[in-house]
């Protein structure tokens, strides 16, 4: 439990870092170590498998194309307005606070789910219980490719 | 045959950026409409499969594999179908000249069908995380169209539209959360059955409250809905008259209507918060579109105002108001794309969405003129067009439900619209002819078929509104009507 909440703290900490560092450099590896440690939480809520794609792609992959890019383009230093400091820690204290209030009512109340209700492995369960989910999938890729494709398409005169 | 509506678009979108390679325009115009086209035909024979039966439930398998897809159809999701495919072709054919100077068609029509895959992706969906994963699906799509045009001013929108709707999609996947971990399920079946036998307000009602803020977000009901009236002007045209038609509806209304009324069961207090909201929507959003110069925000600030009225009949709850407010969906759908197609004419013949600087567009462009007219009518309700009787509806059944501050409010508010319609009227069209636009002409052959094409739907349904209400309405209607036993009973799940 103590293990638990204090990954859990890392977790918002992490995440609320990645927001307030002004250098995208540093808010990538604050981002990269909340992943890493909602994949830890992943894995000791005996959900290896999200643990695992958490990890590897979210703190990993990902991580690696922040970097690429931040380094590829080296712009100048980001103008940030004053509001946005004063405005995101005052919304964050507040949407905490509600959080453990709503919570704390919530959490007694949930019951706890049946034991290992499927039968059958992670790959099983997706392939014959959740199929439309990865049909949903396929068409999420598809959209971020052509969207992709068509945010970074060569300009009106050089199309010609 | 039903997965059709979801697998077609998808693997049509797929093929489009090879057959851009071969034909830069034909090609993708001919097949994309093509596609769109067929859409609306198959929605059209689906009904009268379903006329028998009420409702279709399919659970597909796989050549020699257990596979699961469970997709769903019903008078409601039969009927935001076929909205679907209508706009999306009329946006679809008014996008053959429309797009024409913005490049890389292919690429564009790819984005435009795979957005009507998620959006008949979320209508055919029996199950809570479908609906997250395919609003998900036509929400991508529609960011990057939304930039489609790569000025700063639609980068910035688009970034704002994205922000604003990841807030909705966390929202709405909490709420799905929560759901699960109290009754085990995502699918209605379950999650209807499993909340009957769980007695426990505290829980529901932060989950409807979270669906409320995700949805509502995603519908632009105000407080929610601060992205619309800058991400909706900035796309181009077509794309304009596709969110503002039918995304709201879709990921919006749908999805609302769809959770609170047949897997939560419509509660008063529910509703008293959907009426609520509507209300201030219609008032504050008509309001705030009177004063705007941009015609293409004013039509925005419009939108949230119908949505508004749409929200208040289902809000309502009974059979009448529900029945008005899903007309009402229909109705704004044709209209408001017609006036956003129309806006689009103007911008491209002009060269500016400033009221201000039109004037006597009506002698240049007098098709447009004609049927930016009528768009503007059934909008407000003028009759006999078609959004006349879905706002009598809307109000006839606010006053049979004895709630006369709704409807005065609704009555009241309808004349802002008209008003502000008649300021759009008025300095557009009317007036002296501007110096400048003296050689203006009329817009190209496949928009103005587009405007046209809207423009008769909104004569000829307000003409033949019972037959309309009779074979698309009422069953939708029904399915409302019918609450969480759609789902338990006539489901079967």
């Amino acid at each position: 439990m103590v293990l638990q909440t204090l990954l859990l703290i890392g977790l918002v900490l992490s995440s609320v870092l990645a927001i307030l560092f002004k250098d995208l450099l540093r808010s990538a590896i604050a981002l990269a170590a909340a992943s890493l440690l909602l994949g830890i939480i992943f894995f000791r809520m005996d959900a290896p498998y999200a643990g695992v794609f958490e990890i590897s792609v979210v703190a990993g992959l990902i991580t690696v194309l922040f970097m690429l890019t931040i380094a590829l383009t080296k712009g100048g230093e980001a103008a940030e307005s004053k509001a946005v400091a004063i405005a995101f820690p005052a919304f964050f204290v507040a949407f905490v606070v509600i959080d453990v209030l709503v919570m704390r009512k919530l959490l007694q109340k949930i019951p706890a789910l049946a034991g290992p209700a499927e039968t059958g492995t992670f790959g099983q369960f997706l392939w014959t219980s959740r199929t439309f989910d990865l049909v949903g999938q396929i068409a999420v890729i598809f959209a971020g490719v052509f969207a992709v494709l068509a945010l970074f398409r060569k300009g009106k005169d050089k199309d010609e | 045959m039903i997965l059709l509506f979801i697998a077609l678009p998808l693997v049509i979108a797929g093929l489009l950026p090879l057959l851009g390679r071969v034909s830069k325009r034909v090609l993708p115009d001919v097949v994309a409409n093509g596609t769109l086209a067929f859409l609306l035909a198959a929605s059209v024979l689906m009904r009268k499969s379903l006329a028998a039966g009420g409702s279709v439930v399919a659970l597909l398998g796989g050549p020699g594999e257990a596979v699961n897809i469970r997709l769903a159809v019903d008078g409601f999701s039969l009927f935001m179908l076929f909205a679907v495919a209508l706009v999306g072709l009329c946006a679809g054919l008014f996008s053959i000249d429309y797009m024409e100077h913005y490049g890389s068609k292919a690429n564009y029509y790819a984005l435009f069908l795979v957005m009507i895959a998620g959006m008949n992706g979320l209508v055919l969906s029996a199950d809570l995380f479908n609906i997250y994963l395919f609003l998900e699906v036509a929400a991508v799509a529609s960011y990057a169209l939304v930039a489609f045009g790569l000025e700063p001013d639609e980068l910035e929108a688009s970034f704002k539209y994205l922000m604003l709707s990841v807030v909705a999609s966390a929202a709405i996947l909490l709420g799905i959360a929560l759901i699960f971990g109290a009754t085990g399920g995502v699918d209605f079946g379950s999650v209807a059955r499993g909340l009957q036998a769980l007695d426990d307000r505290v829980l529901v009602g932060f989950a409807a409250a979270l669906f409320i803020m995700g949805f509502g977000l995603k519908a632009a009901l105000m407080p929610f809905h601060a992205w619309l009236p800058d991400a909706h002007p900035s796309a181009p045209a077509p794309i304009s008259a596709m969110l503002s038609g039918l995304l709201i509806k879709v990921s919006g209304v749908y999805a609302l209507t769809r959770v609170f009324f047949n897997v939560f069961g419509l509660t008063p207090a529910l509703s008293s918060v959907l009426m609520y909201l509507a209300a201030f929507s219609i008032v504050a959003a008509a309001l705030l579109a009177l004063g705007q110069k941009d015609i293409k925000r004013m039509l925005a600030y419009s939108s949230i105002s119908q949505v508004g009225y749409i929200v208040l009949g289902l809000g309502l709850g009974t059979p009448l108001g529900i029945a008005g407010g899903l007309f009402h969906v229909f109705n704004h759908a044709l209209a408001k794309s017609l006036l956003f197609l129309n806006s689009g004419s103007i911008q491209q013949a002009t060269g500016t969405r400033n009221l201000d600087e039109m004037g006597g567009l009506a002698k240049r462009m007098p098709v447009t003129a004609a049927t930016n007219l009528v768009g503007a009518m059934s909008i407000a309700g003028v009759p006999p067009f078609n959004g006349f009787w879905s706002k009598l509806l809307i109000i006839m059944a606010l006053v049979q439900a004895g709630r006369w501050g709704f409807a005065v409010v609704a009555v009241l508010a309808s004349v802002l619209t008209l008003w502000y319609y008649l300021i759009i009227q008025r300095k557009a069209f009317f007036g002296k002819l501007d110096e400048r636009w003296k050689a203006v002409k009329e817009a190209p052959f496949w928009m103005l078929a587009a405007n046209v094409i809207l423009a008769l739907l909104c004569i000829g349904v307000g003409l033949y509104f019972s037959l309309t209400i009779k074979t698309w309405i009422q069953p939708a209607a029904d399915t409302l009507a019918k609450g969480v036993r759609t789902v338990l009973a006539t489901w079967g799940m």
